[in-house]
């Protein structure tokens, strides 16, 4: 191909980038981030550098997981490419942050830059439906996390359904995996009532996918509301500060999400006895009211009968002293004629017979004379 | 309706029923009527905290959605 003739420029671009393929298809390049550069919002520029090379690259924002600055450390999956008009530069196809100091601060700039779009507010926390019915679990199904989730979560509560999305909780696909389960269960929600994402403690390293921004926006996003605990007491990520409630621990998880069994029992014998120490008291209550309102009615009963029985005596003694056996005990006597009473003389006729009532006993009598 | 979902909503009814028994000016058919109420959802609640068990389903997510 390279003979004394001498190729083209294209064919000699062509020839070194078969030859870029052939020897480097894909190559891993750590170094500093310098001269970092984002432009038309679509394209990012930026070179890798060390104490005594500088490398340039070249790709899309759609590789960015999150804001960079320069003087981060980077890991860089990448390709040589040689361009037939700008030169040599090296095309990225992933970047990963290299290093504690690079990894806090990638966190640093993405909470900074989420939090102006408001995605920490408190005002955007839900409350946690408690207890639960049916929990959506996200975590890698061999890890301590996994079991110590379980293993507390039925120590202390029944009747649970959990479904469980097993995924990697570190390394480079972790965080696709974590954004595609968070999805399955926003899509399938079925009546979920909390999302738990839940990892036990690790380096900054094995942590970094909850602290980039798709896990973040992802869990920000879920319309099933959130519980997330990632790591130890000292760790606080990202996702974590985007779900509706944090947990320290997966542990810790189980304790928020449900109540502890034995101490629900005890409260449900506390209402029992409430519910029937509480109704004895109405019963004894209405029983002392009906009680006094007994004795109201036989009081106010007494009181009528004595004022009538004091009526009655008083009219007895009117009737008795007009009582007729009275006047004739006192010498008079009552004439009837024919069952009538006799008031005159001018009503008689001579043979008349008249019945005279005296006090003891009576007459029968004729009249023998008529005097006006 | 799950059977947990059912013991939240049981604990919810109860909380009113002791409410309903804390407030004043019941009259005592209404009362017993509570009390019935509540002690029904005592032993269902009871019953639930014995006989129900946890379930996990394992889910594989076969394309992103």
């Amino acid at each position: 191909m390279f003979d004394d003739q001498g190729v083209t420029v294209s064919e000699f671009v062509e020839a070194l980038n078969q030859a870029f393929e052939t020897v480097f298809p894909i190559v891993n390049i750590v170094g500093e981030l310098a001269n970092f550069r984002v432009s038309k919002n679509k394209w990012v520029y930026f070179d890798l550098k060390d104490e005594y090379s500088s490398l340039k690259f070249f790709g899309s924002v759609f590789q960015l997981k999150g804001p960079l600055e320069d003087g981060m450390m980077l890991k860089v999956t990448s390709s040589p490419h040689l361009h037939n008009n700008y030169g040599f530069s090296m095309q990225i196809h992933n970047i990963e942050l290299v290093g504690e100091g690079t990894l806090r601060r990638a966190a640093e700039l993405l909470q900074i830059k989420l939090t102006k779009e408001g995605i920490f507010d408190m005002d955007r926390k839900r409350d946690l439906p408690y207890p639960p019915s049916k929990i959506a679990l996200i975590t890698s199904g061999q890890s301590a996390a996994y079991h110590d989730f379980v293993k507390i979560i039925n120590s202390r509560w029944r009747g649970l359904e959990i479904s469980f999305i097993d995924v990697q909780v570190q390394g480079e696909i972790a965080p696709s995996q974590i954004v595609q389960a968070l999805n399955y269960f926003n899509v399938h929600s079925d009546n979920i009532d909390v999302l738990v994402l839940t990892r036990g403690g690790g380096s900054p390293e094995d942590l970094a996918a909850f602290n980039t921004e798709e896990v973040t926006r992802a869990v920000a996003a879920s319309k099933i509301p959130t519980l997330v605990a990632i790591g130890h007491e000292i760790d606080i990520s990202l996702a974590e500060l985007a779900a509706d409630k944090r947990a320290s621990t997966p542990s810790h998880a189980a304790e928020v999400l449900v109540p502890d069994i034995r101490v629900v029992e005890t409260n449900i014998k506390n209402s029992r006895n409430y519910l029937n120490v509480r109704t004895k008291e109405y019963i004894n209550l209405v029983a002392q009211e009906l009680m006094q309102q007994s004795k109201d009615l036989y009081s106010l009963t007494s009181d009528i009968l004595a004022d009538f029985t004091s009526l009655v005596t008083h009219r007895m003694e009117i009737l008795r002293a007009y009582n007729p056996e009275a006047i004739l005990n006192r010498g008079y006597s009552v004439v009837r004629k024919e069952g009538k009473v006799v008031r005159s003389s001018a009503i008689l006729k001579l043979n008349d017979i008249l019945d005279i009532s005296l006090a003891k006993g009576s007459v029968s009598s004729q009249v023998k004379g008529i005097k006006s | 309706m799950s059977d947990s979902k059912s013991y939240r909503i049981l604990n919810e009814e109860l909380e009113e029923v002791i409410q309903k028994l804390q407030s004043e000016g019941l009259d005592v058919d209404e009362v017993v009527k509570e009390y019935q109420k509540g002690i029904n959802l005592v032993e269902t609640m009871e019953k639930y905290l014995k006989s129900a068990k946890n379930k996990i389903t394992k889910i594989k997510p076969s394309k992103p959605a």
